[in-house]
């Protein structure tokens, strides 16, 4: 029951200049000609932004796993463990489909790559009609476009036609119409405002590619680390562009009536090449910007801050560890530095809480593996605060705990472009639907005291039209039946 | 002032559910008259759209002016509760409900203003009302902000712009359930499918280009507040199916096929996707929370 709510659309291309026809002849045309149309048909395009809508739907409702998960087998093998209780046996199918990673899946690059391609053709396509539209309309239509016409109307004036034309053009001018006169078999006149609304359009589909552009240039040549971890009081590099950042301090702050957070700031130091290039307290909503890489806020934890000495009491480590992991039963914190001198892994492990009774609150258990070979257990020694304790060779102080935190380094160098893209396609589309096009054709013919002038205009059929067409047509009537003065 | 704001919401929402019953007193007064000229006629007879004697022009006068005493009402609920917590109402559920609420009736009000198809008010102020009802029936209390929320300037901008596109939505899926509950030639005297394609397609001229700014400013806070613009969070990405779902509908408009039913059907799944998005928190798989609120 497909309702047809627009007037008859009128034969494509009637009403600009001509354009030379291409004639198709051959196959290979027939064919390519045949994909153009695909290429090019609105119907395509709303079935492939109907499926991007689907695909997008599927990644709402269906749990997603974290980046990375699904190339390691053995991460993705606890990842489905754990999603398995939610989805039984479909938890395999959907698996097999993407379905758990479905902005990386086959099916959302084939729609994406459908669209940019639809969406090129279809600006391609477009360009020469509206261009043509604007620039160099026809002003001199078919009778019977008056008779046709969505909308039309017919005026006698009892002026000659050059009057006519004249008060015509006077009052279109009013309505902020331009008008095109054509003297050939009786006087045509074109009209229209907003000519370059319609370039909107193509402004605001563009602008998708821009942006598409943008997001494939950010993570092709982008930077990130989401887990880029220091501990209060230390130094450590970014791997790139030869920074590193100190955190001076961490602060974490709560609301004392809720309880809920209100601050987390990280005041760091950047050094380029050792040289200091920035320092500022990081917050949530306060990123470090340093040429195009940035450091954001991101989480936080504890630090352990040990001292190891040798035998002979020089320093071989001191600084703080951050515990940024948990141990495989999710009670203990832990963390982890080298000891590469006496080719030594040590772990930190911190406290569960006032009900562990290996570690208590206050101590810190140390675990010594080895750094080469398969990694073998050395020893494995609980720490207490302040006391040095010699283990192997060297001697471990668990010294105190202070804090680290957790920040997001990164370049975008596509964001620019995603920024931009998006200002032209608000931008796009806001041209096209506050600024459209209205057209107008007149044509004046001499008749016995005076002349007849039809007027044609064609456009959405729908009130706000219907009323301009109106309004304007009830104000060339007055302009027009008045007599000239005089 | 949150005492105001509560009072202003309880004055909202009595007057809307007594325009709303106007509303529908209008409705069924027109639609009786119209029934009654068409007395005799065969059933199904189109041609006689809504008829407005004196009694159902009356009836609609005080049904519009309880909506815009409604309107105001809820405004003046959001601004005291502004004044009352410093900050734009994004910080949570209850805040965005009644932000909702409001720009459902601002939204509707204002193509009853341009239309005078009040026959819409009664399924635009029911979608305001049951906001309203759903927004006292979750926690209000003015809670501080969590950091990742404490950008009051983008995020007001945000919210603001939000509740033009939502309220523009909601009037689309008015237009497009009066539509659909008709066949082409019109019925009942139910405002003519013509006009209601018509306005279903303003009020989406309106709320496409505000939620294109919506979801622009979205991923302006992200990239400030988490370092990425975009990250297929379910609340971005359920705003994306919206976005999507609505420039479908532009572009069903013209396909041939498309026009008319379904690109009304377009029209009731993008307000769908509307409330998905907003409810989508008791949807969303368990690993997600609330963007913002569980997130650093
Ligand atoms: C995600 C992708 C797309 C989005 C978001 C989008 C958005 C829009 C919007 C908002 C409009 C209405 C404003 C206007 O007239 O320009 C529109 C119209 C249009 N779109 Fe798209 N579009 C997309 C893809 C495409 C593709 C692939 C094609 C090519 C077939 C296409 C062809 C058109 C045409 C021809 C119009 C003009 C309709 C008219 O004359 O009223 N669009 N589109």
């Amino acid at each position: 029951m497909a309702q047809h709510v627009r007037a008859r659309p009128l034969p494509q291309g009637s009403l600009e200049a001509e354009a030379p026809r291409q004639s198709l002849v051959g196959p290979l045309e027939g064919l390519l000609d045949g994909l153009w149309r695909i290429l090019t048909s609105m119907r395509i395009a709303l079935v492939l932004i109907l499926a991007f809508a689907v695909l997008s739907l599927v990644g709402t409702v269906v749990v997603q796993a974290p980046p990375g998960t699904l190339a390691d087998p053995q991460a993705k093998a606890d990842w489905l463990g754990q999603v398995r209780p939610k989805y039984g046996g479909w938890t395999g199918i959907m698996d097999t489909l993407q379905a758990f990673a479905i902005f990386q899946s086959l099916w959302f690059r084939v729609v994406v790559a459908g669209l940019s391609i639809s969406l090129v053709a279809c600006s391609v396509h477009r360009i020469q009609g509206l261009w043509r539209t604007a620039a160099r309309p026809r002003v001199k239509v078919a009778d019977r476009f008056f008779e046709h016409a969505p909308q039309h109307e017919t005026i006698l004036a009892p002026s000659a036609d050059q009057a006519a034309l004249a008060r015509l053009q006077a009052v279109l001018k009013r309505h902020r119409y331009r008008s095109l006169v054509k003297d050939e078999d009786g006087l045509s006149l074109y009209a229209d405002r907003n000519r370059w609304g319609p370039m909107g359009s193509l402004v605001g589909h563009l602008s998708l590619l821009v942006i598409l552009v943008g997001a494939v240039v950010g993570s092709t040549f982008g930077y990130r680390d989401s887990s880029f971890i220091v501990a209060e009081g230390s130094t450590a590099p970014v791997a790139t562009d030869g920074l590193s950042v100190k955190l001076v301090s961490f602060k974490d702050s709560y609301y004392a009536d809720t309880g809920e957070p209100s601050d987390y700031a990280s005041d760091v130091i950047l050094y380029k090449d050792g040289q200091q290039v920035g320092r500022q307290t990081v917050r949530v909503n306060q990123p470090l910007r340093y040429g195009d890489i940035s450091f954001y806020q991101s989480f936080f934890g504890p630090a352990a801050v040990m001292t190891v000495t040798d035998a002979s009491g020089k320093q071989v480590y001191s600084g703080g560890v951050p515990l940024a992991w948990n141990t495989n039963d999710g009670a203990h914190r832990v963390g982890t530095f080298a000891l590469s001198a006496a080719g030594l892994s040590a772990w930190v492990v911190e406290s569960a809480g006032a009900d562990d009774t290996q570690i208590r609150p206050g101590q810190v258990q140390l675990e010594l593996y080895q750094s080469s070979g398969d990694g073998q257990a050395v020893a494995s020694q609980v720490l207490d605060q302040g006391k040095a304790t010699k283990v192997g060779d060297l001697t471990y102080t668990f010294q105190r705990e202070k804090s680290f935190t957790g920040l997001i380094v990164s370049r975008d160098p596509g964001a620019p472009l995603v920024w931009l893209g998006a200002l032209l396609l608000v931008g796009g589309f806001v041209l096209v639907f506050m600024f459209p096009h209205r057209r107008l054709w007149a044509r004046i013919t001499p008749r016995k005291g005076g002349s007849t002038i039809s007027l044609a205009a064609i456009g959405r059929h729908d009130t706000t039209v219907g009323r301009e067409f109106t309004d304007l047509v009830a104000d060339i009537r007055q302009a027009l039946q008045t007599p000239a003065k005089g | 002032m949150f005492k105001m704001s509560e009072y202003s919401l309880i004055a909202a929402m009595l007057s809307t559910g007594l325009a709303l019953l106007a509303y529908v007193a209008y409705s069924v007064s027109g639609i009786r008259a119209a029934r009654l000229q068409t007395a005799g006629m065969p059933l199904r007879t189109a041609g006689v759209g809504f008829v407005i004697g004196p009694r159902t022009a009356s009836i609609g006068r005080y049904a519009t002016i309880l909506g815009w005493l409604a309107t105001a009402a809820l405004g003046a609920s959001l601004v005291f509760r502004t004044i009352a917590t410093g900050h734009g109402p994004f910080a949570n559920q209850y805040e965005f409900a009644v932000s909702f609420a409001f720009g459902t009736l601002a939204a509707y009000m204002w193509f009853e203003q341009r239309y005078h198809q009040r026959v819409l008010g009664v399924i635009a102020l029911a979608v305001g009302l049951a906001l309203m009802l759903y927004a006292t029936s979750i926690p209000s209390n003015i809670e501080p902000l969590v950091p990742a929320l404490q950008n009051n300037l983008l995020l007001s901008v945000h919210v603001a712009v939000a509740i033009v596109a939502y309220g523009s939505f909601t009037v689309a899926f008015a237009a497009a359930v009066l539509f659909l509950i008709q066949p082409e030639t019109g019925r009942w005297g139910l405002p003519k499918p013509e006009l209601l394609d018509e306005i279903g397609y303003r009020a989406i001229v309106v709320g496409f280009p505000f939620l294109s700014l919506v979801i622009i400013l979205g991923a302006l806070w992200a990239e400030v507040a988490w370092g990425t613009y975009w990250s297929w969070d379910p609340k971005e990405t359920a705003s994306l199916v919206t976005w999507l779902l609505y420039a479908a509908y532009l572009h069903a408009r013209i396909v041939r096929g498309w026009r008319g039913s379904r690109s009304a059907w377009l029209l009731v799944a993008g307000f769908g996707a509307t409330l998905f998005t907003y409810f989508g928190n008791y949807f969303f798989g368990g690993l997600h929370s609330y963007a913002g609120l569980n997130r650093q």
